[in-house]
């Protein structure tokens, strides 16, 4: 089970009892949880519920037991969706460019490529992941930037190191500590594919 | 999108400027720049509606601790975690104090 993917199988009994109404709604209607990064107690995962509007995201936890069916990103990468917008657009075009790489859809996008439920909308950005298990040099990184960046909207790459989760993007800079997700939260740290302390 | 705006006491303004951050799905980006003397100015351009308070909060939580220098801080935020607004700022903060 890794950050982003998709899992199905959640109840809405057992979300807690101070959910809002329209996580309550989007469990009842069948839709999938994401994943997130988090530590939680052993045979359950760290979920987050997505809503229709930006801010309703609700992070809970889920039993591993009663996961049904789960979707990684990198399943998503393939999907052709009939909607014209410019993140699916994006898709189209980066798809060829990134081939070789072990890349997948996050985001709405990846939400909405997997259930076919609308959630991405005119300016919404591209969320792709990128499997960096060996250190992405800083040079790489910059080149990699710059063939997303030929997209017709935003993309937003998160590389996932064995340890986290860091944004090409400020991989790509020149900042000396860049952000790490973890699953203990996020930290600065100078180099994204060493253990953090 | 919503643009909030706070005031805070502070120090005196630094030399530099600074950008750090980054675009994307649960991040900000911070930039910092010298201000008028005594004053921290900060705006706040968020996807995330309804947050003043929150924000609020947070900052008086980071300040408290020790004054700030005065600086017109521009926060454009992506839905970042409390958590991670106070990384970025103490980044911030960091990259100002080594020019």
């Amino acid at each position: 089970m890794n950050a982003h993917d998709l899992l199905w199988g959640m109840a809405p009994a057992q979300l807690p009892a101070d959910a809002p109404a329209w996580a309550v709604e989007a469990i009842s209607a069948g839709h999938p949880v994401v994943v997130r990064r988090a530590l939680v107690a052993p045979g359950h995962v760290a979920v987050g519920v997505r809503g229709r509007l930006r801010e309703q995201r609700f992070a809970t936890v889920m039993p591993l037991a009663q996961v049904t069916r789960r979707v990684v990103p990198e399943a998503l990468g393939a999907v052709v969706l009939p909607r014209d917008l410019p993140a699916l657009r994006a898709l189209e075009h980066l798809r060829p460019l990134l081939g070789q790489h072990a890349w997948g859809v996050a985001g709405s996008a990846g939400f909405e490529l997997a259930t076919g439920i609308e959630a991405l909308h005119a300016h919404s950005d591209l969320d792709l992941i990128l499997r960096s298990p060996e250190r992405l040099e800083r040079g790489d990184a910059q080149r990699l930037l710059a063939v997303l960046d030929t997209a017709v909207c935003a993309v937003d790459l998160q590389l996932q190191t064995p340890f986290g989760a860091v944004a090409l993007r400020e991989w790509a800079g020149r900042s000396r500590r860049v952000l790490l997700k973890t699953c203990g939260g996020a930290q600065l740290v100078a180099d994204p594919w060493q253990a953090v302390a | 999108m919503e643009t909030l705006s706070f005031e805070f006491p502070a120090g005196q303004p630094p030399k530099g400027r600074a950008l750090v951050g980054c675009v994307g799905s649960g991040d900000l980006e911070v930039l910092l720049e010298p201000g008028t003397p005594g004053t921290l100015n900060i705006q706040v351009q968020t996807s995330v509606n309804g947050a003043q308070l929150r924000w609020q909060h947070l900052f008086e939580r980071i300040f408290q601790e020790h004054t700030p220098p005065a600086l017109n801080i521009d926060i454009h935020d992506f839905g970042a975690t409390p958590g991670v607004v106070r990384l970025r700022l103490e980044q911030g903060f960091e990259e100002i104090g080594h020019d």
